[in-house]
């Protein structure tokens, strides 16, 4: 028997209006899988915000605020975490985007796919 | 991968974002193209490049009105769609085999009607329905949870008279655009199945652009 289950690391990009900073996101995803899936759903989807950071020099090419970070949750809730995540319109009042980049089974290769640099250079 | 379009972004002038960052972020997001679809207005017309398309919302509350407006703009845009909401305007641009769009046809609050008759007219004139994801987006509680009953409920007589459904963003700022995987994963909700998504973001809209519906439709006149 499998003590342990399965787990995915989901890696998001957010365009916001201002700034966020990690506490004020990670409230708002609560938020979002709590209104959508209840109690049970929340506890089922496991989520754990790994981490979250502002991205240096943003790469859209327009006037917005820029970050990346790395949500875990379990596997066989991917698509429902993914729902959760676009169905945030805004965190303390500032508009958010929040698109799912990749999506892995280890810490590692999500560490990986926030720096491309870094996994162009490995493979 | 396929191709994925989102037919119905508001855009400048009527709202402040230039297309510019719009198709920037869509791109970004995987889109191969968007169709800017600003109410009742064509002035922002040039297909500015290969990936914009040029679209015109019709929005208004009555059907002599819906009738000439369709008129005015036939021929002269892409793609166009009418602001969808009442049964009367349903019905009227769901007989018009003109119309290539009604958009939210769930109305932005949920309070739309669409019945079964309307739909079968959707299948029959090449009309395609829309589902509007903003609405979910920004909606709360009770209010999401009515919309996605609606969606729900007409989802279901979509598939059963073959009628074409397409997924768009209604798009007002760069904020409300998301990524396709994240559109499907939307859809989920409402009992839409991840082929049928897919299908709903790529082949229908690209057809939708093509009038590859309407030319099949003439060819049966003939």
């Amino acid at each position: 028997m499998k003590n342990r289950e399965r787990k995915r690391y989901l890696v998001f990009e957010v365009i916001s209006e201002r700034e966020i900073n990690k506490r004020e996101l990670l409230k708002e995803i609560w938020g979002s899988v709590y209104s959508l899936y209840g109690d049970v759903g929340a506890s089922e989807s496991e989520i754990w915000l790994i981490g979250y950071e502002k991205k240096k020099d943003g790469d859209t090419g327009i006037d917005v605020s820029e970050g990346m970070g790395i949500l875990r949750c379990a596997a066989y809730k991917v698509e429902e975490v993914r729902a959760a995540l676009a169905y945030i319109h805004s965190v303390n009042e500032a508009r958010v985007g929040i698109g799912v980049v990749g999506i892995s089974g280890t810490i590692k290769g999500a560490t990986r796919l926030t720096n491309p640099a870094l996994s162009k250079s490995k493979s | 991968m396929p191709n994925f379009f989102d037919l119905n972004v508001h855009a400048y002038p009527e709202t402040d974002v230039p297309v510019e960052d719009m198709l920037r972020v869509a791109k970004r997001y995987g889109y191969a193209g968007i169709a800017i679809t600003n109410n009742d207005d064509i002035s922002n017309g040039n297909n500015v490049s290969n990936y914009i398309f040029r679209g015109v919302e019709i929005r208004t509350n009555s059907v002599s009105e819906l009738k000439r407006k369709i008129k005015l703009y036939y021929g002269k845009v892409s793609l166009l769609a009418v602001h969808g909401g009442s049964e009367k305007i349903n019905k009227a641009a769901l007989k018009d085999f003109r119309v290539d769009i009604l958009a939210h046809p769930c109305g932005e609050k949920g309070e739309g009607e669409l019945s079964h008759v309307l739909v079968r007219y959707a299948a029959e004139n090449g009309v395609a329905i829309d589902f509007n994801l903003n609405a979910l987006i920004q909606s709360k509680r009770s209010d999401r949870a009515r919309i996605l009953r609606k969606m729900r409920e007409i989802f279901k007589i979509v598939r059963k008279y073959k009628a074409m459904p397409i997924i768009t963003s209604n798009a007002h700022s760069v904020y409300d655009l998301r990524a396709p995987r994240e559109m499907i994963a939307l859809v989920s909700l409402f009992g839409m199945q991840k082929a049928e998504a897919v299908h709903a973001l790529s082949d229908i809209p690209k057809d939708v652009l093509e009038k590859k519906w309407k030319k099949e439709r003439e060819v049966e006149i003939i």
